[in-house]
């Protein structure tokens, strides 16, 4: 039922873009990279009069609308697992666009800036063992740091997620407990504090709630003005979040479909709480009656966005892909098909 | 509604006579000889077609709803049986879902909202039933009452957000509990302000339908004002006051978006009141967008479904009240 | 003419002094002056429209819940003026009985009765309450007929036992004055007569009022009869010596059915 209301706004789209002889395409997913993929889809319209409608509907929306073939592409900041891509009925290519880092961000009074914390604190606090912003433990990292007699305030995100998902990857490689009780998840069973809609309702409560701790992408922490901490990497140092430090974070092996999860990095100056950020397409683009323009056309946007798009990420406070990636990202955007012919040469 | 009543049937009985065969031919050739009355007739009947239509549709749509309801949930109903509604656990990642958290934050919110709110609705009920029935300023509050309707829900919360939460924190930190600011209160009050043009406005009505002579037969015994209000016209309106209480809470019930920005979003069973809660229908609004395995989905259209059962008892309990209560329901 | 009157009323109770009431502009009651005799039944009598249910509910104040009206002159009650009292306590010396039988739905009978006491807040033992239910409703000749049905609702009754109700519930509070707005004209003959009777009793112990349209009740159960016409009060006498001899043109023709 569902299907066929979306195959029929498909062919609805597909109908008025051949009316105004205007080559449109659709794609929905992830929430986190929405800002940059409005900014690039904008820009590579104005150059190219290719007009890109993307939807932010979340992660899981994104690679379920794809599946269902209703779009072009999807997008995702978690990479589709084994089980999503045998779902998929066919391989399905990943093309890394940005790397976001997640922030531990917090509104503790007179602590502006500079609280470090440990995997373990991070876990602790949000396991709600850790109750109060004196405990010895964070105390114990804190030497310079005045910590009141305060009670700990979880903030997480209340609709499922793929910021929550990096956060609980993290938390799942770094603590075992965590790993035990809550595992990583979209929308996972937290164990305590109160939950914030989206990236803006999470930073808006922290910035409310005195004592509260919560989990935001970097670029709202840092729009909103709320402080956030250093965290200690697998190396053993304290790492301010930052474009620099997440890209190093993905200064790592990568697989040759990019599907790595970059969180609790081995690079030494690299952020632990980092991830790519995903666009996805069917290797096979002769699908759902699909016309060659039309998957030239998605495959013109993705290499356009890992090469000339790159250029507008760090201004929204998302890290670049390395040069090295862009390399896999070129090898798996050349073997795209149409009808078994590769579309780029 | 009897009058009504009475006036179909009256006209349905010559229709039956008219259609029946023996006296068909006479009855027939009367109707020619004034063919307005025949034109009548047929829209007459056209008329009542639509009416049936319309009392039809009502029908379909609701077994509709419920139908899509149940069948979707299907995979839940059969994985956790009854054990759903008991169970405290949601937790979409290890396939465990229990709804007994949303059940009470559902029920704990809408009932508090109420009772936070009655004794503004009953008192706007008597202010506009009663004290200003006319004039300028009953106009005046009226048309505010009008208007706190119509506010969308998500103003509601956004207004929440910036004058209950600091209060509620601020009273929080007083007494010594974590200032989330957010929480089952403060969705409470919100909600209370919601529902009380519902409850207020209904109060109204039936408060100006007390009879006349009821409240002179009080004032004649030298009762006050203030005694016929509460003695004489309140409890003779009391079904009808119960009939808006039921519409109110119906909404209370259901109210998801400013909800969803007060309650804190937490999927627990809130352990006072001022501890962060979820209703069904704020989870829903949360996690039905990304809600990926079948199981997740069909747990929380399960949900729906028992918020459907929820209100429908409600209504119902709300009209056997109102059966007992109404005045002359024993004659 | 006023003087004449008076001599033959024994004991005024209740006596009204250039009484006029205004509705904005219009006077609706025009300075009358009128005494009602302690212990008698006075009925007021005239077409409709000529006032005088607008003036009954002077006498106990109960027209003023009409914001928009305007009262002026006196009412004494004893040589009280009622107009300087509180009229919630007015009312309780002057109960009133309306033209609809009006028990309290809401209630049942026993606590219709003791509405009076109920409504303003007077907490009485159970056993003086229960003395009073008794002592009202038998002084409304309805004791024997409801005593096994107290603790119902009293909407089950016939209209007349209705009325009786209305009556008892009055009487509980004690009242000096009882006035009556048509009472009967709601009510079946049987239970207008049962009615009639009740009150020819009940003067004994309370002074009592009545309007009527129905010239048989006035001339059956009245003491003293007043005739209004147009708002203005053109006679007052026995009722004997208004009904065979009256003095005024309008009287006869209302009496002859000329005009009402």
């Amino acid at each position: 039922m569902l299907k066929r209301i979306f195959s029929v706004a498909a062919l609805a789209s597909l109908v008025l873009g051949t009316a105004t002889a205007q080559t449109s395409l659709t794609g929905s997913g992830a929430t986190f990279p929405e800002p940059l993929y409005r900014k690039m889809f904008d820009a590579y319209n104005k150059q190219t009069r290719v007009k890109v409608n993307y939807q932010g509907i979340g992660s899981g929306g994104g690679i379920k609308q794809l599946t269902d073939k209703v779009t072009d592409f999807g997008a995702t900041d978690a990479f589709m697992n084994e089980k999503e891509l045998a779902a998929a009925g066919a391989p399905i290519v990943h093309i890394p666009t940005c790397i976001g880092a997640v922030v531990v961000c917090y509104n503790i009074p007179g602590v502006n800036t500079g609280l470090k914390l440990t995997p373990d604190i991070i876990a602790g606090l949000f396991l709600g063992k850790i109750t109060k912003w004196n405990d010895p433990a964070i105390a114990a990292e804190n030497p310079k740091v005045k910590l009141p007699d305060m009670s700990v305030s979880v903030v997480h995100r209340s609709d499922s997620s793929g910021t929550s998902y990096v956060f609980t990857d993290y938390l799942t490689k770094v603590n075992a407990e965590w790993k035990d009780k809550v595992g990583m998840n979209k929308s996972p069973n937290w164990p305590t504090g109160i939950g914030g809609k989206g990236n803006p309702g999470v930073a808006d409560l922290v910035r409310r709630v005195p004592g509260a701790v919560g989990y935001v992408e970097l670029v709202y922490a840092s729009v909103n003005k709320i402080a956030f901490a250093q965290i200690k990497n697998k190396s053993g140092a304290y790492v301010t979040p930052s474009l620099k430090s997440a890209s190093a974070a993905a200064a790592v092996d990568l697989p040759d479909d990019t599907r790595v999860s970059i969180t609790d990095t081995d690079a030494k100056d690299g952020y632990p709480i980092a991830t790519f950020t995903w666009l996805i397409l069917y290797k096979e683009q002769d699908y759902n009656r699909r016309t060659k323009a039309q998957a030239k056309a998605a495959v013109d946007l993705l290499w356009w966005v890992v090469h000339a798009g790159q250029r507008y990420n760090e201004g929204l406070y998302y890290s670049q892909i390395a040069p090295a990636v862009v390399k896999k990202c070129e090898y798996l955007l050349k073997s795209v098909t149409y009808g078994g012919v590769p579309l780029l040469k | 509604m009897a009058e009504f009543h009475s006036l179909n049937s009256a006209d349905a009985r010559p229709a039956e006579n008219k259609g029946g065969a023996e006296q068909a031919p006479p009855s027939f050739k009367a109707a020619r000889g004034r063919v307005g009355r025949t034109r009548g007739r047929i829209g007459e009947i056209l008329f009542k077609i639509l009416l049936t239509g319309g009392g039809f549709v009502v029908l379909v749509i609701v077994a509709g709803i419920l139908l899509s309801l149940i069948v979707n949930s299907v995979p839940s109903l059969a994985a956790f049986g009854p054990a759903f509604l008991a169970g405290t656990t949601w937790n979409p990642s290890g396939g465990e879902f229990g709804a007994l958290p949303f059940i009470v934050g559902t029920i704990l919110t809408a009932f508090l909202a109420l009772f936070f709110s009655l004794p503004f609705s009953l008192s706007l009920s008597v202010l506009l039933g009663e004290y200003f029935r006319k004039g300028p300023f009953a106009a005046l509050i009226r048309t505010m009452m009008e208007l706190l309707a119509g506010i969308p829900s998500v103003i509601y919360g956004l207004a929440g957000t910036f004058f209950i939460v600091p209060l509620i924190q601020a009273l929080e930190m007083g007494i010594g509990f974590v200032p989330y600011g957010v929480g089952i209160i403060s969705a409470s009050i919100v909600l209370a302000v919601m529902i009380i043009p519902y409850s207020a406005s209904l109060g109204k009505e039936v408060l100006e339908l007390v009879p006349e002579e009821l409240k002179e037969g009080a004032y004649s015994l030298g009762a006050t004002r203030t005694e016929v209000v509460t003695r004489i016209m309140v409890p003779y309106s009391f079904s009808g006051i119960i009939a808006g209480i039921t519409l109110a809470l119906g909404r209370a019930l259901g109210e998801t978006i400013a909800v969803t920005m007060l309650i804190g979003n937490m999927n627990a069973i809130p352990e006072n009141l001022f501890a962060p809660g979820q209703t069904i229908a704020s989870l829903i609004a949360n996690e039905f967008n990304e809600a990926g395995a079948d199981l997740h989905r069909a747990s929380l259209l399960e949900l729906g479904l028992i918020l459907f059962v929820i209100t429908a008892l409600i209504t119902i309990l709300g009209k056997y009240v109102i059966r007992k209560m109404s005045v002359g329901g024993s004659s | 003419m006023e003087d004449t009157i008076l001599k033959t009323m024994q004991d005024v109770i209740l006596k009204t002094e250039d009484l006029s009431v205004w509705y904005g502009e219009t006077r609706a009651v025009k300075d009358v002056n009128v005494s009602f005799a302690k212990h008698k039944i006075s009925s007021i009598m005239g077409p409709s429209g000529c006032g005088k249910t607008t003036l009954l509910r002077c006498l106990n104040r109960i027209h003023e819940l009409n914001q928009a009206v305007k009262i002026t002159g006196r009412i004494t009650l004893n040589d009280e003026n009622l107009l300087d009292i509180d009229p919630i306590l007015v009312r309780r010396k002057v109960g009133m009985v309306f033209q609809r039988p009006n028990p309290f739905p809401t209630m049942n009978i026993y606590d219709n009765v003791m509405a009076g006491y109920k409504l303003n807040g007077f907490r009485l033992k159970r056993s003086r309450a229960d003395e009073i239910v008794e002592r009202s409703l038998a002084g409304a000749g309805l004791w024997k007929e409801v005593r096994d049905s107290l603790f119902k609702r009293g909407t089950f009754l016939s209209g007349g036992q209705q009325q009786r109700l209305c009556i008892a519930r009055t009487l509980a509070l004690e009242p000096e004055v009882l006035l009556l707005d048509e009472p009967t004209s709601a009510l079946d003959p049987h239970a207008m007569t049962k009615i009639e009777e009740l009150l020819v009793e009940l003067k004994k112990t309370v002074t009592i009022i009545i309007v009527t349209h129905n010239l048989g009740q006035a001339g059956r159960i009245s003491d003293y009869t007043s005739f209004m016409y147009l708002g203005e009060l053109l006679e007052t006498g026995p009722t004997e010596s208004v009904f065979t001899n009256p003095k005024h043109e309008e009287t006869e023709k209302y009496l002859t059915g000329r005009i009402g």
